[in-house]
C-alpha cells in the first residue's frame, strides 16, 4: 500500500510539471501544434473512409462433397495433395493463384475462403457473404440429380441473401468433377437449376422460411426464372478439381479481383 | 491390425495416411464419422462403429485442438485392439513436432509411424503377458475358447492348437501362438473339441494376425468361475432364456384382451355419444372459422428482445462460491494474468470447473442430464490443448465453444420446408402423408389442427384421418376441428385397426385430390410393446412422407427415453430393409415454459431430427418455427 501511495505522489508531481511546461510555450506555437495534430487526424480518417478499394475475397461454396476443398488447394498450390475429407472448418488463405506465380509483375493476392458445405455449418457462410467480391458455387456434376433439391435450395439462399443482392456479387456456377464421363454438361445443369429455382420461387414465401429469412425474391414476376434475371451476374463453367482443369475458374477469379 | 490411420486438418485436407497398410477402405467411414459423430457434437464418445456392405469398422480418433488436426484410426470391429488409443496419442505427439502449416506432404513420417506402431504393439503385448501370468490359470479351455472367439478369428485358434505353425514372419503373431500353447500345456485340451468353434464369427481366416486380446472379457469370465463344460452350459442357458421369452410371447398375445381401465365391468357399447348428424354436417351450433383468425404465427417474423448480449460474466460461475476465499483470489489473479498473456494451453483440469458450471446451468434450463453430460464432453474434446487467445478468460472460451456447439446441433441437417415437399408430392399426384406420434397427452390432436390451419392458409388442401380409435372423444375432437376449418375428415369410429383406417384414408385422399393427409394416432408409452408394434405396423403399411414426433416442452429427462425408445422400436419392428424413423419433432406447450427451453435441445440431440414446428398456445394461430439463436441465448443466459 505504501508503494501505491508513493506512486500516486510521483504521478501527481509529473502531471504538475507537464502542465507547467505546456503553459510555458508561447501561444502561437501551441496553436500551431494543435492545428497540425487535428489536420493529421482528419486526413487519416478521410483516407480511411474514401479508400473504397474493392475487397479481394472470393468464396468457394456448395454442398458437402462437391469438391470445394480440392479446388481450394488446386488454386493455391496447383495440386490437390492427398485428397480431402468433409471439412469441419473453413479454409482461408490470401495468396496469389498458383498459375500466376509464373507471371511477372504485380499481381494482387486473392483472399480465398472455402466454406464447409455441411448443413450444420451453414451459418459460417453468413459471416463471409458481406465481404465477398465474387462467389464460386461448386456443384457436383456426377451426383447432380439426386441432390438437385438441396443444391437449388442452397443456391437460392445465396442468391436471395441481402448482401449478395445489394452488392451485386457475381456468381460462378462451377460444375465440378467433369473429368468423369458420366458427369452432366454445364448446359444441362444450368437448365435444371433454373427449373428448380422456379419451383422454389413458388413455394417459398417472401417472409421467414425455416430460420433463414429470404429477404428478396428472385426473378421477374410472371416469367419463368432464368439466371439472366438476376441483378448480379451468374455464369456457368466446368472444372475438375482432381485433374487440375480449373482455367475457367481462375479466369473468373482474376476477372473479379482486379489487380 | 489397423486398417488405416489418417491425419487431416479440420479444414478437410488429408495430410498423411499410412501407406504400408495398402487396404482401401470400403464405403466412406471417415466422411460418415465426421458427419454423424464429430459434427453432431458426439466427439466425447469413445469410438464409432461403421457398417458398410462387406466391412464393419470401428473408428477411434483424437484431436490436436491447438494445431487444428484430427487423427483417426480405423480397424475391423471384430478385433479388439487395445493399443489404438496409445498409438493415437503417441502419433499426435510426434506429428505435432513435425507439423508445419506450410507443408502438405509428410512422407518422412512413415518411418516414425512404423516405429511407433511396433512400440505400441509391443507394449500392449507386454501388458497382456503380465496380466495373464499374474492371474492363476484356472477354468477351462472352453472359457478361453469363448474369449478367443470374441477376440480372434478361427484360423488363428487353429494355429494355436496346431502348435508350431507360424504364419508369415510376423513376430507378434508368433509370440501369441506360443503363449496360447503355454496355456494349453496345462490342460491338454485341444481347441478342436470346442463345440462352439463352428459358429465363430470369422471374417477373414488367413492373414490378419492376432494381437492383444481383450483382457477385460477374460477377467470377467474368470471371476464368474465357469469351469469345464461351463462354457457350453452358459451358452445353453442363454439359448434357453431366449426360447422361454419366445414361448411367453405367443401366450401373451393369445390372452390379449381389450384394455380395461377401471375394475368395473367392461362396457361393450360403442363409445360414440355424438348427435346423429352426418359428416357433411349442417349443424348450426358449430361456427365456421375461415381465415378469420388471422395469420398463423408460422408466417410471422420472430420478434425477439434485443437485450444486451454482453456481460453475463457476473453470474458466470455459481460454483465458485464454494471455494475458499483465498484460493479464489489467487485463482482469479492467475487467470487474469493468463488471459492477458494468452499463452496457456487449456488442460482438462482448467476446463473442468467451467464445464461443470455450464452443465449445471444447462440442467437448470431443463436439459436432460445425460445430454448435458455428453455435450460437455464433446466441448471438452474440442477445446483441450488449445491455446487461449489473449484477453479472454477460460470461461468465456468455453462459453463461446458451447454456444457454437448448440447452434450446430439445433440447426437442421436437412431442409424443413414442408411446403416444398408438399408441392413435390402434388406433382407426382399423390398425397403428402404426415403421421403424428407421441406419448399420451402431449397435444397431438390440437397441434394437428393447427398444422391443418397453417397449410390451409397456404392454399393446400388438407384432409384429416382419425386413426386414434382408442381414446373416447378423439374422433369427435377431430370432427369438430374439421368442421370449424371446413376440411374433410376420414373416420371409421372406434375399435378399428388404425393401420387399415389410415390406408383407406390415403386412398380416399388420392381419389378426391387432397394434397396433404394428416393422420392422428393414439398416444402410447414408449415401453408398451403391443402398442408400439401397432404403431410400427401403421407406419410400415402406409409409408408416410413425414413421421412427426409430438413432444411437450415440459418433459425433462424422459424426453431422451421417449425418443430413443420410439426410434428403436420403429427400427426393430420394421419389416423392410429401410426402417422409417422419426423425421421431425413438433414441440408443444412452449408457452408454458418461460425460459426452461432445454427439452428442445435434448430431443434434437438424441434423435438427430430437426424441430419442425413449435406449438405455443391453444388457438389455431399458435404455431411457429424454432428460432435457433433465441433458444441458444436463453439456454446460456
Amino acid at each position: 500500500m505504501d508503494n501505491w501511495e508513493d506512486m500516486k505522489i510521483v504521478a501527481e508531481q509529473w502531471s504538475k510539471q507537464g502542465i507547467e511546461f505546456v503553459q510555458q510555450i508561447p501561444p502561437p506555437q501551441l496553436y500551431a501544434a494543435i492545428a497540425v495534430l487535428l489536420l493529421a487526424t482528419i486526413w487519416l480518417f478521410s483516407v480511411r473512409l474514401f479508400r473504397r478499394t474493392k475487397s479481394n475475397t472470393v468464396l468457394l461454396s456448395g454442398l458437402s462433397g462437391s469438391g470445394k476443398t480440392m479446388l481450394f488447394y488446386q488454386l493455391r498450390d496447383g495440386s490437390s495433395h492427398q485428397g480431402a475429407v468433409t471439412s469441419m472448418e473453413p479454409n482461408e488463405g490470401t495468396f496469389v493463384l498458383h498459375y500466376e506465380n509464373i507471371k511477372k509483375g504485380k499481381v494482387r493476392p486473392v483472399h480465398l475462403v472455402d466454406v464447409p458445405g455441411h448443413s450444420r455449418l451453414r451459418s459460417k457462410l453468413e459471416e463471409y457473404l458481406p465481404r465477398a467480391a465474387a462467389i464460386v458455387f461448386v456443384v457436383d456434376a456426377l451426383e447432380f440429380l439426386p441432390n438437385i433439391r438441396a443444391v437449388s435450395e442452397y443456391l437460392y439462399d445465396i442468391l436471395t441473401n441481402a448482401s449478395v443482392v445489394k452488392n451485386k456479387v457475381p456468381v460462378l456456377l462451377c460444375c465440378n468433377k467433369t473429368d468423369k464421363i458420366t458427369a452432366h454438361t454445364k448446359e444441362f445443369i444450368r437448365k435444371q437449376m433454373e427449373k428448380e429455382i422456379e419451383k422454389l420461387r413458388g413455394s417459398r414465401s417472401a417472409v421467414s422460411t425455416a430460420d433463414i429469412t429470404n429477404d428478396f425474391t428472385l426473378g421477374i414476376e410472371g416469367e419463368v426464372f432464368s439466371f439472366s434475371h438476376c441483378h448480379n451476374k451468374v455464369t456457368v463453367a466446368e472444372a475438375s478439381g482432381l485433374t487440375g482443369e480449373i482455367d475457367q475458374v481462375q479466369a473468373f477469379i482474376r476477372e473479379h479481383v482486379k489487380p | 491390425m489397423l486398417e488405416q490411420l489418417l491425419i487431416f486438418t479440420r479444414g478437410g485436407l488429408i495430410l498423411w495416411t499410412c501407406k504400408e497398410i495398402g487396404n482401401a477402405l470400403k464405403g466412406s467411414p471417415i466422411d460418415t464419422l465426421i458427419r454423424s459423430c464429430l459434427l453432431e457434437e458426439r466427439s466425447g464418445a469413445v469410438s464409432f462403429n461403421y457398417d458398410a456392405p462387406g466391412a464393419a469398422y470401428t473408428l477411434k480418433w483424437t484431436f490436436h485442438n491447438d494445431l487444428g488436426l484430427v487423427f483417426v484410426a480405423v480397424y475391423q470391429r471384430i478385433l479388439h485392439l487395445l493399443y489404438v488409443d496409445d498409438l493415437l496419442s503417441m502419433v499426435k505427439q510426434s506429428f505435432s513436432e513435425v507439423y508445419d502449416p506450410k507443408r502438405m506432404a509428410y512422407d518422412d513420417f512413415d518411418e516414425t509411424f512404423r516405429q511407433l506402431r511396433m512400440e505400441a504393439e509391443a507394449r500392449a503385448e507386454e501388458l497382456r503377458k503380465i496380466k495373464q501370468l499374474g492371474k492363476p490359470v484356472t477354468g477351462s479351455v472352453k472359457k478361453q475358447g469363448q474369449v478367443l472367439k470374441a477376440g480372434l478369428e478361427g484360423g488363428n485358434k487353429r494355429v494355436g492348437e496346431g502348435g508350431s505353425k507360424k504364419d508369415d514372419g510376423d513376430g507378434i503373431k508368433g509370440k501369441v501362438s506360443n503363449l496360447t500353447n503355454g496355456h494349453h500345456s496345462n490342460e491338454n485340451h485341444k481347441l478342436g473339441d470346442d463345440s462352439q468353434e463352428g459358429d465363430l464369427a470369422n471374417g477373414k481366416e488367413n492373414t490378419s494376425s492376432n494381437v492383444a486380446v481383450d483382457l477385460s472379457k477374460l477377467q470377467k469370465l474368470r471371476s464368474k468361475g465357469v469351469r469345464g463344460r461351463g462354457g457350453v452350459r452358459k451358452a445353453d442357458s442363454i439359448g434357453n432364456k431366449s426360447s422361454k421369452v419366445a414361448a411367453a410371447e405367443p401366450a401373451k398375445k393369445a390372452t390379449k384382451k381389450n384394455r380395461v381401465w377401471d375394475d368395473a365391468a367392461p362396457k361393450q357399447s360403442k363409445l360414440d355419444f355424438t348427435d346423429s348428424v352426418d359428416e357433411n354436417g349442417n349443424n348450426d351450433h358449430v361456427e365456421v372459422v375461415a381465415a378469420d383468425q388471422g395469420e398463423s404465427m408460422m408466417d410471422k417474423e420472430e420478434v425477439f428482445s434485443s437485450d444486451s448480449e454482453s456481460d453475463d460474466d457476473d453470474d458466470d460461475e455459481p460454483g465458485s462460491d464454494e471455494k475458499p476465499a483465498e484460493a479464489k483470489k489467487k485463482g482469479w489473479f492467475s487467470s487474469v494474468f493468463q488471459s492477458i498473456t494468452g499463452k496457456a494451453n487449456l488442460e482438462k483440469t482448467d476446463l473442468g470447473p467451467a464445464l461443470k458450471a455450464l452443465k449445471e446451468r444447462l440442467m437448470t434450463k431443463n436439459v436432460a442430464e445425460e445430454i448435458a453430460e455428453k455435450l460437455c464432453e464433446s466441448v471438452e474434446a474440442s477445446l483441450e490443448g488449445k491455446k487461449l487467445s489473449s484477453f479472454t478468460r477460460i470461461s468465456s472460451t468455453v462459453q463461446a465453444a458451447m454456444e457454437d456447439a448448440l447452434v450446430r446441433i439445433l440447426t437442421p441437417r436437412r431442409s424443413i420446408d414442408i411446403l416444398r415437399d408438399v408441392h413435390a408430392s402434388k406433382e407426382q399426384r399423390k398425397p403428402y402423408v404426415v403421421v403424428f406420434v407421441g406419448v399420451n397427452g402431449v397435444g397431438k390432436s390440437t397441434n394437428l389442427a393447427k398444422v391443418a390451419y397453417w397449410l390451409q392458409q397456404h392454399k393446400v388442401s388438407v384432409m384429416m384421418a382419425a386413426c386414434d380409435t382408442f381414446r373416447s372423444g378423439a374422433v369427435e375432437q377431430l370432427r369438430t376441428h374439421a368442421r370449424r376449418l371446413q376440411i374433410p375428415i376420414f373416420e371409421k369410429g372406434y375399435e378399428k385397426d388404425p393401420a387399415v383406417v389410415a390406408k383407406e384414408a390415403i386412398q380416399e385422399a388420392t381419389r378426391n385430390g387432397s394434397d396433404v393427409v394428416l393422420v392422428d394416432t393414439a398416444g402410447r408409452m414408449q415401453d408398451n410393446e403391443p402398442l408400439m408394434r401397432a404403431l410400427s405396423k401403421l407406419i410400415n403399411l402406409n409409408q408416410p412422407d413425414l413421421v412427426l414426433f409430438v413432444g411437450e416442452a415440459l418433459v425433462g429427462n424422459d424426453a431422451v427415453d421417449q425418443l430413443s425408445k420410439f426410434n428403436q422400436k420403429l427400427s426393430d419392428l420394421s419389416t423392410s430393409g429401410n426402417p422409417r424413423l422419426i423425421d421431425g419433432i413438433l414441440l408443444t406447450k412452449f408457452d408454458t415454459i418461460d425460459d426452461k427451453v432445454g427439452a428442445a435441445l435434448s430431443m434434437v440431440y438424441i434423435s438427430g431430427s430437426p424441430v419442425m414446428f413449435v406449438g405455443c398456445g391453444q388457438s389455431y394461430t399458435d404455431l411457429k418455427k424454432l428460432n435457433v439463436k433465441a433458444i441458444v441465448k436463453t439456454l446460456l443466459k
